[in-house]
């Protein structure tokens, strides 16, 4: 047997250590929304510290002490351009951190910062650096001048002759309020396009609409609560997954280290093994049940009298104040319009009334609904309600009660939450103009768009694309792939010349007979968006190339700081947004520096969760610039909103915090009630129904069948969203080279596979929603309705991926890694949104596997591992 | 393995180590590969020690050796896993050793080997867990590296330590500490 080489990175067994006059920067992660604080240090290639205290930056003696946050692992370490001459960078955990990540602990993620920075040595060296227009079929360089020329040439026409709506745009929410400043001004201020898409979702909006609506601010609690917590209920998330420091920091550790955790997930992950460990429960529920196991917790708890009924008298609205507008009329609050007049809100005894009579709270049916055992379900609620300070974690909710009839929402310690989420680095230059969505709720009220559907349908003439794989990040990724290749590479008005406007020209033909142009913004070339379909491809400079800002999950505002040169032309997102700006002839988009419009869009902040405001002001009053100030509180950096108590600034540990004094607000400082209550007119949470029937019949419809598997999707530690960093670390590589697939050792079998074996996941029963922007009346816009107006098509998704059997995932269920863009799981997901949030519902897609032999990792020693991820 | 290919193992350079993955019994050949020499030079210095023998290991029961120095960050585990691995010696390609202390933060790894994976964790104190058939890749967990191996080889019936593939943690140099 021959031997075949495969991905192995060769391990650094020295590194060089940053001299004791080497510069120290302050930054935070780029990646998960724990934030961690870190250092770069940097100093010119040609010197080396040594290993003593006074010899090293790090002022420590090596080898350094266990668990201590100053060792340098070698994927900490980098060498790149700074002002042109080649620096050694160590970027390294903050060992000296008392928030966030406590002396210096750090995830898989963080760790490797260092291998993001452009290094053409490394496979970063893959970034794009200089602007290119696709002429004849190729992407070749153009100048700056000539792709704003273009990019604005062809929107002018667009905007002219076809309105606002068919100039769209899908754009990161997170990558920094400087940027997405910048964005949202050009979007919804000077185009005013309803035609835009954060990266996460079809269409703006709430995230977490089942926590918001009940007036919780997903972010409100701070990570001092996890820590203070004694019981901690997590449905659809293992934190270790997903927010890693803020388990092992915090969750694992805190106040009461021996808090008991309850998870409700399909597969049994490895914070669910270490929560088992320590006398932990673990609800291995059926994909997309998970209303009914809340249900069927709650009617336990109010049939048993265990609910805080202190804190519900005092915290929960009654009917009167349900309907409270405070001038504003009764029902003009956001969860009304979509919730449909008062269908879901309700007052307690209500509610009680509800779920006591609610056949789909019966704990028998619970358990054969969601396939966890009745026992277990009767534990894990017992749990929560005996605890004195209970936390909550959920994900992917969207119309789930989320549970604060057990005092939870407003103390240290008793608080709720997500469990995922991005950075929170969006700052709006201008409002989302719903007015001019095309989609509306039965009733009177306009919804944001769908900007798949409104895309897939061939609404749109143009696009702009920016830091995000768009098609394999939303359902039925391969459908609307087919979709916008038909009015792009396969159009066929494709630029032939270097002429400006000759290029124009051909887009609007282009878009005249109804195709699309396309511009794709990005630091990595994006399959297949940038690399088949844009006609423009723009470079972007990213973290550690300018001075960014923006919060983490407990709202702490740190400054990014600029650690290196951009590669070749690339340039921040805010400059090339101000580049086309101009072009267009659009006022107010003249900034300096990156801290100009951190000041301007302080003001456009003030009323939020992330108000910075009074930091700007400070700065001015001292003098300084607003970014230099908050350089000055390093890595711990303020949490958001900012006060101002005694001319000093204050952070915010926690929101809707009781315990929190206020005393009358001062200069520039805000005091929203949601400060030291929930987020609704009076200040009390909304009890929420919700009714299985409300999507029962989507789920029954996807519901796999015959030899069809829930394909179920979601994160894992080691990779951070679409992999675009990930790619270019090769021990990262090394661990992950490709797609895999969790399936249960019966459903192996089955089969005849084995771990390593090349799997195709393939559903060809694909729902795709087409049409269906209106709703007249009540039930116009459930799945049933559309599927009898003959909105509903069937399609067909795949992808591959490499066999994980194991018995930590539920049989009948599997499990992948949502975004690897050449293998995108999202491909069998339902293109179907939820009526009344336009959220997808992600995690429940089926297929029927098929076995394509082994593949390369199968017998390899070096590359990829079939070890389950719950060993304890 | 024949002993003539033990021999031909034992005489494998650093990087000849580092592919040596596969079931597959087949030798790479050394000669003429790029790099070799300076490869050959690197590794020339880590002091070559006897830490064990064939003949006394038993499947799924480590072995505490001290490694490349007599510091408390030396300590390594060398193990038998009963199937073969990447970078494995003796009969069966089965025996590898590495690194107890995590490469996440230097926790402390000695009495998590869980034979049934061939795994070492999970560290207790961020719970990263590594493939010891793989080359000590992450499973799953925190750390950015693999967990450091200790190149073997088997001459008769004893066991030889000659370098460290990957940085030990605490070191910012696995050559600069020793004793």
């Amino acid at each position: 047997m021959v031997r075949a080489a495969s991905d192995y990175q060769i391990p650094e067994d020295r590194i060089p250590l940053p001299p004791s006059n080497a510069e120290v920067l302050t930054t935070a992660c780029d990646y998960c929304i724990v934030g961690c604080g870190y250092k770069a240090y940097r100093w010119p290639v040609g010197r080396e510290g040594g290993p003593k205290a006074g010899q090293n930056a790090l002022k420590v003696d090596f080898p350094a002490p266990v668990n201590s946050g100053k060792w340098i692992s070698p994927n900490m370490h980098n060498i790149t351009m700074v002002n042109g001459k080649p620096h050694h960078v160590v970027v390294i955990p903050d060992g000296d951190s008392k928030v966030v990540n406590v002396q210096g602990t750090h995830s898989v993620r963080g760790g490797a910062l260092a291998q993001k920075l452009f290094n053409p040595n490394k496979p970063t060296a893959q970034r794009l650096r200089q602007p290119m227009m696709r002429v004849r079929g190729t992407l070749q360089a153009v100048s700056w001048d000539t792709a704003f020329e273009v990019a604005a040439g062809i929107s002018k026409h667009v905007l002219d002759k076809y309105g606002e709506h068919a100039w769209g745009m899908k754009s990161y929410s997170y990558q920094y309020f400087e940027n997405t400043y910048a964005i949202s001004k050009l979007a919804f201020g000077a185009v005013g396009t309803p035609a835009f898409a954060p990266h996460d979702k079809p269409g703006p909006g709430k995230d977490t609409p089942g926590i918001d609506f009940s007036g919780i601010n997903p972010f409100s609690a701070s990570y001092e609560d996890w820590g203070a917590a004694e019981v901690i209920f997590f449905s659809g998330v293992d934190p270790y997954e997903t927010k890693s420091v803020l388990f092992t920091s915090w969750i694992m550790a805190g106040k009461t280290p021996n808090k008991k955790l309850i998870f409700a997930l399909p597969r049994k992950t490895t914070g669910v093994a270490w929560g088992e460990s320590k006398g932990g429960l673990f609800l291995p529920v059926i994909p997309g049940t998970d209303t009914v196991l809340h249900l069927a917790m709650i009617r336990l708890i109010l049939e048993n009298g265990w609910e805080d009924k202190e804190f519900i008298s005092r915290m929960i609205s009654n009917k009167w104040e349900i309907g409270s507008g405070m001038g504003r009329g009764t029902r003009n609050t956001p969860w009304q319009w979509v919730t449909t007049w008062g269908k879901y809100g309700t007052d307690f005894a209500n509610y009680k009334k509800w779920v006591l009579g609610y056949k789909y709270a019966e704990l028998d049916r619970a358990a054969k609904i969601t396939g966890v055992p009745a026992n277990l379900i009767r534990k894990g609620y017992f749990w929560g309600v005996t605890a004195t300070s209970p936390a909550f974690i959920s994900e992917e909710d969207y119309q789930d009660f989320i549970n604060i009839s057990c005092g939870a929402g407003t103390r240290p310690g008793q608080v709720i939450s997500r469990g995922g989420g991005h950075q929170r680095g969006w700052m709006g230059g201008a409002g989302y103009p719903r007015g001019l969505s095309p989609e509306k709720m039965p009733g009177r009220r306009k919804k944001e768009i769908d900007l798949d559907r409104w895309t897939a349908d061939g609404n749109l003439r143009f696009a702009w694309v920016i830091g995000t794989t768009w098609f394999q990040a939303m359902a039925g990724s391969q459908n609307l792939m087919d979709a916008v290749r038909g009015m792009t590479a396969q159009s066929p008005h494709q630029i032939d010349s270097f002429d400006a406007k000759a290029a124009i020209e051909t887009l609007k033909r282009r878009a005249d007979s109804g195709g699309m142009a396309v511009v794709n913004q990005d630091i990595y070339p994006v399959a297949p968006i940038g690399t088949e379909y844009a006609d423009l491809v723009l470079p972007a400079a990213t973290w550690g190339e300018e001075d960014f800002t923006r919060c983490n999950g407990e709202r702490r505002l740190r400054l990014y700081s600029k650690i290196a040169d951009p590669p070749g032309q690339a340039m921040p997102d805010w400059k090339i947004i101000a580049g086309f700006a101009k072009k267009m002839g659009f006022k107010d988009f003249d900034w300096k520096d990156s801290n100009e419009i951190f000041e301007e869009a302080a003001r456009f902040g003030r009323k939020g969760v992330l108000n910075y405001h009074p930091l700007v002001v400070k700065a001015k009053k001292d003098g300084v610039r607003a970014h230099d100030l908050l350089r000055s509180y390093g890595t711990e950096g303020i949490q958001t909103p900012i006060r101002m108590v005694k001319g000093e600034l204050v952070g915010t540990k926690r929101l809707h915090d009781e315990t929190l004094e206020l005393g009358p607000p001062e200069g520039p400082t805000m005091h929203p009630k949601w400060l030291t209550h929930f987020g609704t007119q009076v200040g009390k949470a909304v009890l929420l129904k919700s009714p299985w029937e409300d999507f029962q019949d989507f789920y029954e419809r996807v519901t796999p069948k015959g030899d069809e598997v829930w394909v179920t999707n979601g994160r894992i530690n080691e990779v951070w969203q679409s992999a675009f960093d990930d790619k270019r670390r090769p021990y990262i590589m090394q661990r992950w080279p490709y797609q895999f697939l969790e399936i249960h050792p019966d459903d192996a079998k089955k089969r005849g596979i084995e771990s390593g074996d090349l799997v195709a996941v393939e559903n060809d029963d694909l729902l795709v929603q087409t049409g269906g922007y209106l709703g007249v009346d009540g039930k116009d816009l459930t799945f049933t309705e559309l599927e009898k107006a003959g909105k509903i098509e069937k399609s067909k998704g795949s992808f591959t991926a490499v066999a994980m059997v194991t018995e930590a995932i539920r049989p009948g269920v599997t499990f992948a890694y949502f975004n690897f863009p050449e293998n995108p799981a999202n491909s069998v997901v339902h293109r179907v949104v939820d009526p009344m949030t336009n959220r997808y519902r992600y995690k429940l897609g089926k297929g029927k596997l098929r076995k394509l032999g082994e593949s390369p990792y199968k017998h390899s020693f070096t590359t990829m591992s079939f070890a389950p991820r719950d060993i304890m | 393995m024949t002993q003539e290919a033990q021999n031909d193992k034992f005489c494998l350079s650093r990087r000849a180590f580092l592919l040596s993955g596969g079931t597959a019994a087949g030798i790479v050949a050394v000669t003429g590969i790029p790099g070799l020499v300076d490869a050959a030079l690197q590794t020339a210095t880590y002091p070559r020690r006897k830490i064990g023998q064939v003949s006394k290991l038993k499947v799924d029961v480590p072995l505490v050796v001290q490694y490349p120095g007599k510091d408390p960050n030396s300590m390594a585990y060398l193990v038998k896993l009963g199937k073969s691995a990447g970078g494995g010696v003796g009969p069966k390609g089965d025996i590898v050793a590495f690194s107890t202390l995590c490469s996440h933060m230097g926790g402390p790894l000695i009495g998590t080997y869980k034979g049934k994976h061939k795994v070492l964790g999970p560290c207790p104190f961020h719970l990263t867990t590594f493939d010891l058939s793989r080359h000590g890749l992450v499973v799953a967990g925190q750390a950015t590296e693999s967990l450091p191996q200790v190149r073997l080889e088997v001459k008769g019936d004893d066991i030889y330590a000659t370098g460290v593939m990957g940085l030990i943690y605490g070191y910012h140099d696995n050559l600069a500490i020793q004793g």
